[in-house]
């Protein structure tokens, strides 16, 4: 199936911006189950400078300058995207027959492949991500001794999924996980934190995942961009948990960066000089071509 | 032969007593009474020179160090953030061939911790293969993602490198802590090296002290190398500013080195490229020298949590379009973390034993190590493994059996955090002090420099010394003391000087178009506020003999004038009361008024010291001297009145100094220019003043008056000179403002003003008159052509000089607009 994308970030400033340089992650990279058929990314006004390269995790990230004095910055992403799925892309195996959770710690240890080696970096504190007691004991309800790895992580989206409100005006983008985790509320980066700081604090390897959503009445978190996550398992590689919607991604899901959190992977960041107030305006859309 | 290294037994004599401690390595004394071989002819000086010898050749040290304004800032001070330098007159002599093998050693270090940086940052094959734990690394706040498949200029990213190292009391040097990042301090070794020349200079020589130059030269060489434009490329030293602890060294190693000293937002990356903002416009940058913490370089990519400094570095240094030295990133090899697994590093990528040994160090993120590390808790030093977490070190052997227990359990949870140390006994030097030799501790930070493909070592170091000693930790932030360190040589070093050579044949350059924007600002402010402080001086200095005399009407006329001018300047308070005493010397001397004389000084030294590097050190120590002037105690009555009068002229005579080395001195760049154009503006406004607030306009103003504003102008004797002593209202106007023969009125002013903004930069842009030259046209133009007997008709007057007040801060604000608007704040897009 092949769906395409748009997604716009508009800054209207009150006083003019002289230079600005910002730093945007908006190609979807290319992953088992997709693959990018086109990706153009129009920037308005007209960077004098501009370059694409691939960050330390492997995505596309395109980093431009603008020069010219401007009040308002349009930032358009628009990504035609093959999303493959059939037996072989879409998960899950059987969650009883999955390892059980403590093996994995162990080996990644002792193991010697490069994906393990690659996975290790995700085991750590990462700035949006400080493991901790709390979120070791919340996660501990479900990773109870000896669950299978892929039970236990679903016993915990769920329980995330449910134990939470979904609020946008209760969290910011430098909401800590610990305040997340008191007010039991928060939208999808917290709760792609919340899941990845648990499992890290039980010594498994969790990426945060960025992307969108292919939206219908029944998910949130489609209006603008998605976050998810993964938790690595040496047998089976990265499984993909949506705290946000209690489902394991497939099918609808647009994978367009991971990192070890938001910070690695922020669809669009910037500075400026000058411009006084500023307001932001983010809109995105996912829709199979009107061909389909 | 060396005569600092002959064989022949010393002894130290009295006058002097030394009594190195049991149970640590002196350096001097190799024995009860026996002193070392190499320190005998030092020895022989000392004795010779006894306390009091030494403490008057001392005297000139510390003169040195007074008035070259050496610093170093202390953290968390609230009174006062700037401390002199303290050097001890006594240097530590260390034997060649010994130094020999430090040089190696550190040399080796270096190299080797550049090849670890070169994989942590490319392959990663020390992760891979298990060399290096992958948490000390992947953990570590100071691996730098984005700098990750970066190739610096020669894959050279350890550009410098510092390493403290200690004596224990076999006569073992030990590694203590490897700087990575930005090492300070060569540039105080340095400064030592010029003061001890000074102080010791017949010992100097006769030790053949190896010199310090050939290492700045390296350093130079190097740095040019990196450029990715040959010729004659552009270096700055990036520093973070003035309330930085080595401030000091970055302003003097810029001056000395020849780079300009700039800020975060003194550089700007157009099109890929990192420029320097100036009044000519942006001019490249080639090299950035960085003493400035990494994660603080680049806030769109590497997002410190502030807005510091240069958004698109990353992206400009991926592409190669400037260099960075050190390179970014490379904080993460001053991790005490990695010290511990460097002996097996340097067997499996050098080949080689680490000639210098770490002192025995254990990272407890590794559970033997950690366990290891329980048990011997009561012989180490903890220590952060990583910023991430920051405390002081801990002394095992200080803590109770309870806060042992506590420590294990803090520990245990975040075992990753923590690096245990062997404490050392830490080798003893004799110290001066109260004319007594007294043993200190002693560590020695030493540098070396990338050069030719390996490194290159000062031969010497930044000698740092403890406050008493029964402390552990040896720092400059604890109050420690430095010394200067000899190198002693068997035969004279060649003669050196960085001043000398140069790479090549140099074009000839008379433009001075680098003057950044914020230092243009700078000095500007700083001729207003010497102005501004000039006016107050001499209004006191009018009053102060006048404040005994009897009140007759001229006196009391006189003293309302001064209150009148003294308030619009905010110095005293409105009103018509009689100016008395107290609050002339509370004018003058009250260190908490916003604005006494006192306060002023401060803050004009405190802005003259945001531009060390612009200014000569001899107009340095002219505000230096007049700051201290000013910090004296008024003595009792009836000193007082006199006792000011002789600090205010004494004031007077230092501005005046200022004011000549400036004229004299100061090459006739935009700098000079910006200095004299804050001080002709301040001063046309000031003269201004005195004659809307000194003379008033309700009445025709009496003689009195008109005498005091003519002598606070300095222009009494001229007056005399012209009209005898017949005074009248519309020539001594005519001569404080039109008269442009006049050095002090408004309209000599004026008339360098104009040409001082026809010479600006921005001045003659392709179509029309840029607003500031129409407003210093039209100012000069209105003094020309207003008439002499005009000035008598107040209602005109009081238009007139409204009008020049008006237009003068227009053309204030003007300038600041169009020259210094630099500065806007970043903001972060989120």
């Amino acid at each position: 199936m092949t769906v395409s994308t748009t997604h716009t970030t508009t800054y209207l400033y009150s006083d003019p911006v002289s230079i600005c340089h910002t730093e945007v992650h908006l190609a979807p990279r290319d992953c088992p189950h997709q693959r990018l058929i086109s990706h153009e990314l129009s920037v308005t006004p007209n960077p004098a400078f501009r370059v694409s390269r691939r960050d330390y995790f492997g995505n596309e990230i395109t980093i431009f300058t603008i020069q010219e004095p401007h009040q308002t910055l349009n930032i358009t992403a628009r990504n035609e995207i093959e999303i493959r799925s059939g037996p072989e892309y879409s998960f899950p195996p059987a969650a009883a027959q999955t390892p059980p959770w403590e093996q994995i710690p162990r080996e990644i240890r002792t193991g010697k492949t490069d994906e393990i080696f690659r996975a290790s970096e995700f085991l750590y504190r990462s700035p949006f991500v400080r493991p901790s007691p709390d979120c070791e004991a919340y996660g501990r309800q479900s990773f109870t001794p000896g669950r299978p790895l892929l039970e236990a992580s679903l016993d915990l989206c769920h329980r995330i999924f449910s134990d939470f409100r979904y609020d946008p005006r209760a969290t910011t983008i430098s909401t800590p996980v610990a305040e997340v985790l008191a007010k039991r509320s928060g939208v999808c980066q917290d709760f792609a934190h919340l899941m990845i700081c648990c499992a890290r604090s039980l010594g498994l390897p969790a990426r945060y995942i960025s992307g969108y959503l292919r939206s219908n009445a029944r998910t949130l978190g489609g209006e603008a961009s998605h976050a998810w996550c993964a938790i690595f398992c040496p047998e089976l590689g990265w499984l993909e948990f949506d705290p946000t919607n209690d489902v394991m991604p497939a099918g609808n899901h647009v994978t367009i960066a991971h990192g070890r959190d938001y910070s690695d992977v922020a669809p669009v960041v910037g500075v400026a000089l000058g411009g006084g107030e500023q307001l932001i305006n983010v809109s995105v859309s996912v829709l199979p071509p009107a061909a389909n | 032969m060396n005569p600092l290294l002959n064989t022949t037994a010393a002894e130290l004599r009295t006058p002097w007593t030394y009594q190195p401690m049991s149970g640590f390595y002196d350096e001097m004394m190799g024995g009860v009474g026996v002193v070392r071989p190499h320190w005998q002819t030092l020895v022989e000086s000392l004795n010779q020179a006894g306390p009091s010898g030494l403490a008057e050749r001392w005297r000139e040290g510390q003169r040195l160090i007074r008035d070259n304004g050496v610093t170093y800032n202390v953290y968390g001070d609230p009174k006062k953030t700037e401390r002199p330098w303290p050097l001890d007159p006594v240097p530590f002599l260390l034997e060649g061939s010994e130094w020999a093998k430090i040089e190696s050693a550190i040399a080796q270090r270096a190299t080797l911790l550049n090849q670890v940086l070169q994989d942590l940052y490319g392959p990663q094959e020390l992760l891979k293969k298990n060399r290096l734990p992958a948490e000390l690394i992947f953990g570590h706040p100071g691996f730098l993602r984005p700098c990750s498949g970066i190739t610096p200029p020669g894959n050279i990213w350890l550009h410098s490198y510092s390493a403290d190292i200690a004596r224990s009391p076999d006569g073992n040097w030990w590694v203590l802590a490897d700087r990575t990042q930005a090492p300070s301090g060569s540039g105080y070794a340095l400064e030592n090296r010029l003061v001890s020349l000074r102080v010791l200079p017949d010992v100097f020589r006769a030790g053949n002290v190896q010199r310090l130059a050939p290492f700045f030269q390296a350093y130079k060489d190097m740095l040019r190398s990196l450029a990715p434009r040959r010729e004659n490329p552009r270096i700055v030293l990036l520093t973070p500013g003035p309330f930085n602890e080595t401030w000091f060294e970055h302003a003097f190693l810029a001056r000395y080195l020849g780079f300009s000293l700039v800020e975060g937002g003194d550089l700007t990356v157009r099109n890929n490229n990192v420029y320097l903002k100036t009044l000519g416009g942006l001019l490249p940058v080639d090299v950035i020298v960085r003493r400035q913490d990494d994660t603080f370089c680049d806030p769109l990519e590497l997002r410190g949590d502030s807005m510091l400094g240069i958004p698109g570095l990353v992206q400009a240094v991926w592409s190669g379009n400037v260099a960075v030295a050190n390179a970014l990133g490379t904080g993460l090899a001053e991790s005490s973390g990695l010290a511990a697994f460097l002996p097996a590093l340097s067997r499996h990528i050098l080949g080689e034993e680490l000639r210098m040994p770490n002192i025995a160090t254990w990272w407890c993120g590794e559970s033997a190590a950690r366990q290891q590390v329980e048990n011997r808790l009561g012989h180490l030093v903890l220590k952060p493994a990583s910023p991430a977490l920051d405390f002081e070190p801990i002394f095992g052997a200080r803590l109770g059996p309870k806060q042992r227990a506590l420590l294990i359990e803090k520990i245990k949870a975040n075992p990753a955090a923590y690096v245990a140390q062997e404490q050392v006994s830490l080798s003893t030097v004799p110290v001066a002090q109260d004319g007594r030799l007294d043993p200190r501790h002693l560590v020695l930070r030493v540098f070396a420099v990338a050069s030719g493909g390996g490194y290159a070592v000062m031969p010497g170091g930044l000698t740092r010394i403890s406050t008493s000693l029964d402390s552990l930790v040896v720092s400059m932030q604890h109050g420690g003391g430095s010394k200067d360190s000899w190198v002693l040589a068997e035969t004279p070093a060649p003669p050196f000087s960085l001043l000398r050579r140069s790479a090549g044949p140099l074009p000839v350059s008379r433009a001075t178009f680098d003057l950044p924007s914020r230092v243009a600002d700078n000095l500007y402010w700083l001729g207003r506020y010497l102005e501004r402080f000039e006016t107050a001086v001499r209004t006191v200095r009018v009053v102060l003999p006048r404040l005994h005399q009897e009140a007759d009407a001229p006196a009391a006329a006189a003293l309302q004038a001064c209150r009148n001018i003294l308030a619009e300047g905010g110095w005293v308070k409105a009103g018509d009361e009689r100016l008395n005493e107290d609050e002339i010397f509370s004018t003058i001397l009250d260190a908490e008024l916003k604005t006494s004389l006192r306060a002023s000084c401060r803050d004009i030294r405190r802005l003259a010291r945001l531009l060390r590097d612009r200014i000569s050190a001899d107009a340095w120590r002219v505000l230096s001297q007049l700051e201290k002037q000013f910090t004296g105690e008024l003595p009792p009555e009836p000193l007082r009145n006199s006792w000011s009068r002789e600090l205010l002229d004494n004031a007077v005579m230092s501005l005046s100094a200022f004011s000549g080395l400036a004229t004299e001195n100061m090459t006739r760049g935009h700098g000079w220019r910006f200095l004299d154009m804050g001080r002709r503006l301040e001063r046309a406004m000031q003269t201004v003043l005195l004659v809307r607030h000194g003379l008033g306009f309700v009445n025709e103003p009496g003689e009195a008056e008109l005498h005091t504003v003519l002598e606070i102008a300095d222009s009494s004797m001229t007056y005399r000179s012209r009209y005898l002593n017949s005074m009248q209202a519309d020539l001594a106007l005519d001569l404080l403002l039109l008269d442009e023969g006049n050095p002090r009125s408004a309209a000599y002013q004026l008339s360098k003003l104009r040409k001082h903004v026809d010479r600006l930069p921005e001045s003659h842009p392709p179509s029309g008159t840029p607003r500031e030259a129409r407003l210093a046209l039209s100012l000069l133009t209105s003094v020309q052509l207003a008439e002499t007997r005009d000035l008598v008709r107040l209602p005109w007057l009081n238009e007139f000089t409204g009008r020049l007040e008006g237009d003068l801060a227009l053309l204030s604000d003007t300038i600041s607009r169009v020259y210094f608007i630099h500065q806007l704040p970043l903001q972060a897009r989120t």
